[in-house]
């Protein structure tokens, strides 16, 4: 199996919501139901010791190794994609309980009308056949990249990383 | 859900799900882009769309604008038949008619008004895109008037009109091979990715970036060496101060000069008037890092300067800086050399390929004699001198006055109104025609005003002739079914041409034949565009070769560069100045009342003018129409982030939300344009525009701003 993240290269990101489009291409998104997309992009802007420092991020799913939304899920919606090692799922049974919300650190399950959970599967289908998840092969500029966590060769800077630095700078923002 | 469900639901193509992958283009912004597009196709419809892989530009790459095409072209206000006016003018009512009646009723009546007030008394109108334009135009000539207009009477020509007086033909940054971009405007993050791309690799090789733009953008962000940051509208005067230090500390190509610059001495003379004692004063910018830039330039053994369509021309000033700007690469000795500004020609529809067609002979093959002024000849003379079209930002007025003659009907093809400063005056005269026609993908603000409205298709639905740098031509393919009973632009004038009985053959013949004319003198046919799904290379296409154009002389009355026009110079009645001279941009409105600098000609990564404010996925990523203001102005009004908020001018008010931001530098407002519910081109003077283009003042107009209570 391979270990595949969907990862930020924050040092280009730019915010220009390449990815969230695609992404509501790829799973027909209706923004009128009022569910929040798989995928966000925020600009930020901060005074860090007195300059102003600007912060570029795109966040989705980001397919925890240990993801805790699996363990918090009491029907068992979630699991791992034993071929990309995204995290996926199957709702007929979820009942809307938000669990998987509360485990999540990034706050990525969402909720519709019917009150069944979605979010990011990675488009692990397209990646099983051989082809880039949505907002991957969007990105005009090379910020987010597939990655198979179990091949050095494809690793992200960690200073540039979002899967590495994610919770700091999440934490700042809070 | 089983196996292939999932498949069809994740849209995988391939046999067991029916998914074809079919090649076709977008055309939601310029024509300089027309990205290659991967459509999703079951059964005639567009699943989803993506980059073409096998696209020589985009490369699998669109942008965000373009990864909405799917819910642009099936927007739920797509128009699928031809419509007929039943209310009152403006109304918005209409009914379907077929297309043989909607045709009929064109042809009588402008057939009628043309019997009665001549040809000129009618008005051709092209909005955006581009790709029909030629047809237009030629449609227009053929009826027996040279009242066509376009778009781009506000876009891109005072930029090319800039270089058409320098230099006698248009001109490219080779930004590929120059070690200094002097990125003037330049925002590709937003505004076009895939110079973006370009500009990322060029950096690696170690490029260096001036950016000036009032604005912190990502581009500034992300690949700049030195940031100037003008107030909007004073590009020539600090153009025209870093002359003057480039010019006084001898950093010039002076043989360079000698050989191929004219009016160097005059030149010299004018710009001394911004130095140290002011620049800072008039621009807002250091006269330090006025200086550190004009070493940056020193320094460098070439510089390519950024062109671009619209933040430097739409100011009063705009035609003027322009020209103040492209004198550098001039001084500097870097115009027609690598890695300086290279002389380019025209392929087709706006793009730039390497190879030359015939359009302007198509185009222009039916030109009508002894007509009347055009629309704004007689207001913006060195306009009409070069594009020999209407400008019709003096066409509200023209209509309202008929003076010098009446303008009874539009024929209109995706016009909007709200593009033209104090537009409602031209929602005004538009609603005085005896006679209005509009085409569009939709039942827009300006599509409601009109009598007729005619459906047409979009760049999925239908196939045209593309040209790309690097020499490459492609004639697409639809890929899709078309929407209702929509047709393409082209396809509309050259029915319209037969049922009206025109007498222009080539135009009955109809766009193919048209486009075989066109391509006649290439090493290409039509069959080979045809049998193949990608762009091919035309075997005519060459690579510029610097420094060619300067030996031969340039296409200019003195056959140099020009500082100082003797085309204008030539002209005494136009009243224009021969040296790109620099007034103020701002307008005549009391600074105390309106102590703001308008601008809307930012750009959102996720809309182009009013193209994708009604498409829910862009519009989602930035849904209030929101105003960009300093951090320091919104503590003074006590705005927030999300308050409601007015911008006012003597012309209006219009309501939007607040946005402090460390972007933007104190007194300037960021809005953006388009938006029906808050049209900022409402607020701006008509009267406000550059004498030299025409183009109005959209990026520098005095304003009031306070909270909303």
């Amino acid at each position: 199996m391979k270990r595949y993240v969907i990862d930020l290269d924050m040092s280009k990101c730019v915010s220009c919501g390449a990815c969230t489009v695609a992404c509501m291409d790829q799973n027909d998104f209706v923004v009128q139901d009022g569910r929040r997309p798989r995928r966000n992009i925020f600009d930020m802007e901060q005074l860090e010791d007195g300059k102003v420092c600007f912060h570029h991020l795109s966040l989705g799913c980001m397919h925890c190794t240990d993801a805790p939304c699996i363990v918090g899920c009491p029907s068992a919606c979630l699991s791992k994609d034993p071929e990309t090692g995204m995290t996926i799922y199957d709702t007929t049974n979820c009942i809307g309980c938000h669990s998987c919300a509360m485990a999540c650190p990034y706050g990525v399950p969402a909720f519709g009308a019917d009150g069944k959970m979605t979010k990011c599967d990675g488009c692990y289908l397209r990646i099983q056949h051989g082809m880039l998840p949505a907002c991957v092969k969007a990105c005009p500029f090379g910020a987010l990249q597939l990655v198979d966590l179990d091949d050095p060769q494809q690793a992200i800077p960690a200073q540039h990383s979002l899967r590495q630095s994610s919770l700091e700078l999440l934490k700042a923002q809070v | 859900m089983d196996a292939i469900d999932k498949l069809i639901k994740a849209k995988i193509p391939c046999p067991q799900t029916g998914i074809e992958i079919k090649h076709t283009v977008c055309a939601i912004c310029s024509p300089s882009f027309n990205c290659g597009v991967n459509a999703y196709v079951k059964d005639g419809k567009m699943l989803k769309l993506e980059g073409m892989d096998e696209h020589p530009r985009n490369q699998g790459h669109l942008c965000t604008k373009g990864l909405a095409g799917r819910e642009f072209a099936y927007r739920e206000d797509r128009i699928l038949t031809p419509l007929k006016r039943v209310g009152e003018r403006g109304e918005g009512k209409f009914v379907p008619i077929s297309w043989e009646e909607a045709y009929r009723e064109i042809a009588d009546r402008l057939g009628q008004i043309k019997e009665k007030d001549g040809a000129d008394a009618v008005a051709f109108f092209g909005g955006y895109n581009k790709w029909y334009r030629p047809w237009l135009r030629r449609f227009a000539h053929s009826f027996g008037t040279m009242n066509y207009g376009t778009e781009s009477s506000t876009c891109m020509t005072a930029g090319w009109m800039a270089w058409k007086t320098a230099v006698g033909q248009l001109a490219r940054p080779d930004m590929e091979h120059c070690d200094l971009l002097l990125g003037w405007a330049f925002n590709p993050y937003y505004s076009g990715y895939l110079k973006a791309q370009s500009a990322e690799k060029c950096r690696k090789k170690g490029m260096k970036i001036i950016v000036v733009d009032p604005m912190i953008t990502p581009t500034v962000e992300k690949m700049c060496d030195l940031h100037l940051r003008p107030y909007p509208g004073t590009d020539g005067a600090l153009a025209m101060c870093m002359a003057n230090i480039l010019i006084q500390k001898g950093w010039i190509d002076k043989d360079y000069i000698d050989r191929y610059v004219h009016g160097f001495e005059a030149y010299a003379e004018y710009v001394k008037q911004f130095n140290e004692s002011n620049i800072e004063q008039l621009t807002g910018v250091p006269y330090e890092q006025v200086m550190e830039a004009c070493e940056m330039i020193h320094q460098s053994s070439s510089m390519a300067i950024n062109e671009n369509s619209a933040p430097i021309p739409h100011h009063k000033n705009g035609f003027q800086n322009y020209r103040a700007i492209m004198a550098l690469s001039a001084l500097t000795g870097n115009f027609d050399r690598q890695g300086g500004q290279l002389p380019s020609k025209h392929t087709f529809t706006h793009q730039i390929a390497g190879f030359s067609t015939l359009e302007d002979t198509f185009a222009d093959g039916t030109e009508p004699k002894n007509t009347k002024p055009a629309v704004g000849s007689q207001k913006f003379p060195l306009w009409y001198h070069m594009e020999r079209e209407m400008q019709v930002v003096d066409l509200a007025r023209q209509i309202l006055e008929e003076d010098p003659h009446p303008i009874k009907a539009i024929f209109a093809m995706g016009m909007n109104y709200r593009m033209l400063p104090d537009d409602n005056r031209l929602r005004e005269a538009l609603l005085k025609l005896d006679f209005f026609v509009d085409t569009d993908l939709f039942l827009t603000d300006t599509a409601k005003l009109a009598d007729l409205v005619l459906p047409v298709c979009s760049s999925y639905e239908r196939g045209e002739l593309e040209t790309y740098p690097g020499g490459y031509a492609w004639l697409t393919k639809p890929a899709i079914d078309r929407v209702g009973q929509s047709k393409s632009d082209a396809e509309i004038l050259c029915d319209l041409a037969k049922v009206m009985k025109l007498g222009d053959e080539m135009l009955e013949a109809g766009y193919e034949e048209n486009i075989r004319f066109i391509l006649q003198d290439l090493d290409i046919t039509m069959e080979q565009l045809k049998e193949s799904d990608v762009p091919i290379h035309v075997p005519n296409a060459r690579a510029i070769v610097p420094g060619e154009k300067l030996e031969q002389g340039l296409d200019t009355p003195t056959g140099k560069f020009e500082l100082y026009s003797e085309l204008i110079a030539s002209h005494p009645e136009w009243g224009l100045d021969a040296l790109p001279t620099y007034c103020e941009p701002l307008d005549e409105e009391d600074p105390t009342i309106y102590p703001y600098r308008l601008c809307s000609g930012g750009r959102l990564p996720n809309a182009l003018h009013s193209r994708l404010h009604k498409v829910s996925w862009t519009r989602s990523l930035r849904p209030a129409p929101t105003a960009d203001i300093s951090v320091e102005d919104a503590a003074q009004l006590g705005l927030e982030k999300g308050d409601d908020m007015e911008l006012y001018t003597p012309r209006g008010t219009i309501c939007v939300k607040a946005n402090p931001t460390h972007r933007v530098p104190k007194s300037v407002i960021y809005f953006y344009h388009g938006y029906s519910e808050a049209d900022v081109n409402m607020l701006m003077s008509g009267t406000h525009v550059d004498p030299y283009s025409g183009f109005p003042a959209y990026n520098s107009t005095r304003c009031g701003m306070r909270k909303k209570v």
